[in-house]
């Protein structure tokens, strides 16, 4: 029987999902992650504990593994082990995103450099250490932008500036943030960079796809229906299938298409998120792996199959060609956290599963625990699911049932710095 | 679960969420039954033992002929489908039906003031099921009380397979998961198939999953090897202080 190494970051919430489809494809499963699990000792083969910051000796640890229990294909759940999954895929010589490309591509700042190289029509850009002299920087700026510390990831420290003065305050606001515990961890205790962009207007869109034999398969492109102007740029709603209208459709894909050409992204999961202002279309950013959280779960396919089965059928050398996104619409609200503090509870959630159309509700942050809203925070308060026959349908459910939860938090002042 | 009533109507009989506590699963209707009623005898096997016995209390029975009222409805007949068979989590939908939609194959059942239709499946699964309708502050529907599909939990743990499974999770299994603050307990073991509850640290752990199956599965299976499978019967989003939050 063939087995399959999955890659999961400690706080992954896509555990369930890619173990359940691996058992689906009757697969053999090694779990490495950056966190000793539970039984590792009592069964052997079963997980791998590795190292995200030293990726030679998480290889290394892979390929003395693998001697003795040869893998069929590595697959990493999130960014962390991206690097790690491409340089023992490398290695061993399995199917993946080559390292380079993976590298290019976790990391914003390299990511706009080659793809301006490469032709792609690229907003201004220009990158920072943190520890720049703010008032340099905010005359060089070009208003309105976006600064963006590449550290971070989920929208998290991303703050939108109209003047130098928001510049000012977004750069301390940032420099705060990156003085978490989690952070410094991050960025290898490295001098943080920031990248500043050009704010790009318009509707935002997400692309969901493998990538096989470097061409692209687009399993969902996504629309984003909240506006995301700023000044922090908080997901909410996603839905799908997008109600963008054909040409525009074609014309996002072709642009993650020349994305992935440009930084040589070969064989894997892509997640691209895009902004699509009347005829122009802009990548924001492109990311080898699949769409994070809990999101995963409003795309479906027929022959029935989730995006995870998706995923390691590529990575295991199946075809995935015959797959199509199944009839009628998915959509996910990603619950945003209103405020700082301590969550007490969340009432309303009977009330809003009575929705039409609401297929599911998940409270991913126990009760007692504490929420930090964007851009502090890093993650969110749980997630909406509804099904529907259209995306209007679902994304009109998400929003009734939204309206009905009572997110009850205690409000305090936290000192961020000391969060795990 | 939703119960739905062709027409429009729609009265709720909610899918019961997995008790959180150290018990059997339970299905919180039954805890907050409000209103009794007498029940009806037994249709089916008094007058053919081939057909099915489905008991319908009088509230029930009065109940699907007031929906029918309501909907101007001439047919009286109501189907009632074995939505999902899972123990875990045992649906039903009760539908009333207009003549023309009773197949050639469907099992009929009468004597309750309206006609009972089943489709051959769901009337094996129902044989010796009592309908019930209630009515609490929160919800109404109807309750299916079915020996057939009893809830996980339900059951006594007794036996010798249910005694060898206990003891690996009380010595092999509990120690490990101890040290990430969590314990196991087991809820039934039917069928040869392991029904567990996790609770301290497992309990809503983002890795949950993968203890459970990189880690207990492959335990069980060494040292209990008739053991079919392992299903979590866990409600992970009542975890007060779980090992690890997920977050991306």
């Amino acid at each position: 029987m063939s087995r399959v190494l999955l890659l999961l970051s400690r706080t992954s919430y896509r555990a369930e999902a890619f173990v359940a489809a691996a058992h689906r494809l009757d697969v053999d499963v090694t779990v490495g992650s950056n966190h000793r699990q539970a039984l590792a000792e009592l069964t052997p083969g079963g997980a791998l504990t590795l190292e995200l910051e030293d990726v030679d000796r998480s290889v290394a640890t892979i390929v003395r593994f693998a001697s003795d229990d040869p893998l069929a294909a590595i697959v990493a759940a999130e960014d962390d082990f991206a690097q790690v999954a491409a340089a023992a895929s490398a290695a061993l010589g399995l199917r993946h995103h080559p390292l380079e490309a993976v590298r290019s591509a976790r990391n914003k700042a390299v990511m706009r450099r080659r793809l301006e190289t490469g032709g792609l029509p690229s907003p201004w850009f220009h990158v920072a250490s943190v520890e720049d002299d703010t008032g340099v920087e905010a005359a060089r700026a070009r208003y309105p932008c976006v600064l963006k510390p590449l550290a971070l990831s989920a929208s998290r420290g991303v703050i939108r500036a109209d003047t130098p003065e928001e510049f000012g305050r977004a750069w301390s606001r940032i420099h705060e943030i990156l003085q978490q515990r989690d952070a410094v961890l991050r960025s290898g205790h490295a001098v943080a960079e920031i990248l500043i962009e050009a704010y790009m207007p318009g509707l935002e869109v997400a692309v969901e796809g493998i990538v096989v034999g470097g061409r692209l398969q687009t399993l969902a492109v996504l629309d984003k229906p909240d506006a995301m102007e700023g000044p922090f740029f908080e997901e909410t709603i996603l839905v799908t299938p997008s109600r963008l209208p054909e040409g525009v459709q074609r014309e996002i894909v072709s642009c993650v298409q020349r994305s992935v050409t440009i930084l040589g992204l070969a064989d894997g999961p892509v997640h691209a998120e895009l902004r699509v202002d009347g005829e122009r279309t802009s990548l924001l950013e492109i990311a080898p792996r699949s769409i994070g959280g809990r999101c995963s779960s409003i795309l479906r396919f027929e022959p029935e199959a989730t995006l995870e089965d998706l995923i390691l059928h590529h990575a295991l050398g199946m075809p995935i060609d015959e797959f199509r996104q199944a009839p009628g619409a998915g959509g996910v609200l990603m619950l945003p956290i209103p405020e700082a503090g301590v969550l007490l509870g969340v009432g309303g959630s009977a009330s809003a599963l009575e929705v039409p159309g609401i297929e599911g509700l998940e409270i991913t942050i126990p009760v007692g625990q504490t929420v930090v809203p964007l851009p502090e925070g890093n993650r969110y308060l749980g997630f909406l699911f509804a099904r529907a026959a259209t995306s209007e349908q679902a994304e009109v459910a998400l929003r009734a049932a939204h309206a009905r939860l009572d997110v009850r938090i205690e409000r305090s002042e936290l000192d961020f710095r000391n969060r795990a | 679960m939703l119960t739905k009533l062709r027409g429009g109507l729609k009265t709720t009989h909610r899918r019961a969420p997995r008790t959180s506590l150290d018990g059997p699963v339970m299905n919180p209707l039954a805890l907050h039954l409000t209103r009794s009623s007498s029940a009806q005898p037994a249709i089916g096997s008094m007058s053919d033992p081939s057909k099915p016995t489905v008991e319908f209390t009088n509230l029930a029975k009065d109940t699907v002929l007031r929906f029918m009222e309501m909907q101007g409805s001439e047919s009286l007949a109501v189907r009632i489908q074995v939505a999902s068979p899972s123990p875990l989590d045992p649906r039903y939908e009760f539908t009333i039906i207009e003549p023309d939609e009773k197949n050639p194959e469907d099992m009929v059942l009468d004597g309750y003031g309206f006609e009972l239709v089943m489709e051959p499946e769901s009337a094996k699964l129902l044989n010796g099921a009592r309908v019930d309708w209630i009515e609490t502050v929160t919800e109404s529907g109807f309750k299916v009380q079915n020996p057939n599909l009893a809830p996980i939990g339900s059951k006594p743990l007794e036996g010798p397979l249910a005694d060898r499974v206990r003891q690996v999770i009380d010595q092999i299994v509990n120690p490990g998961v101890a040290q990430h603050g969590g314990r196991v307990t087991l809820v039934e073991v039917r069928d040869n198939i392991v029904y567990l509850q996790m609770g301290g640290g497992c309990q809503g752990c983002g890795m949950a999953s993968v203890t459970l199956s990189q880690g207990i599965v492959g335990i069980l299976r060494e040292q209990v090897p008739e053991i079919e499978g392992v299903e979590d019967v866990t409600n992970h989003g009542d975890g007060k202080n779980p090992y690890i939050t997920a977050s991306k």
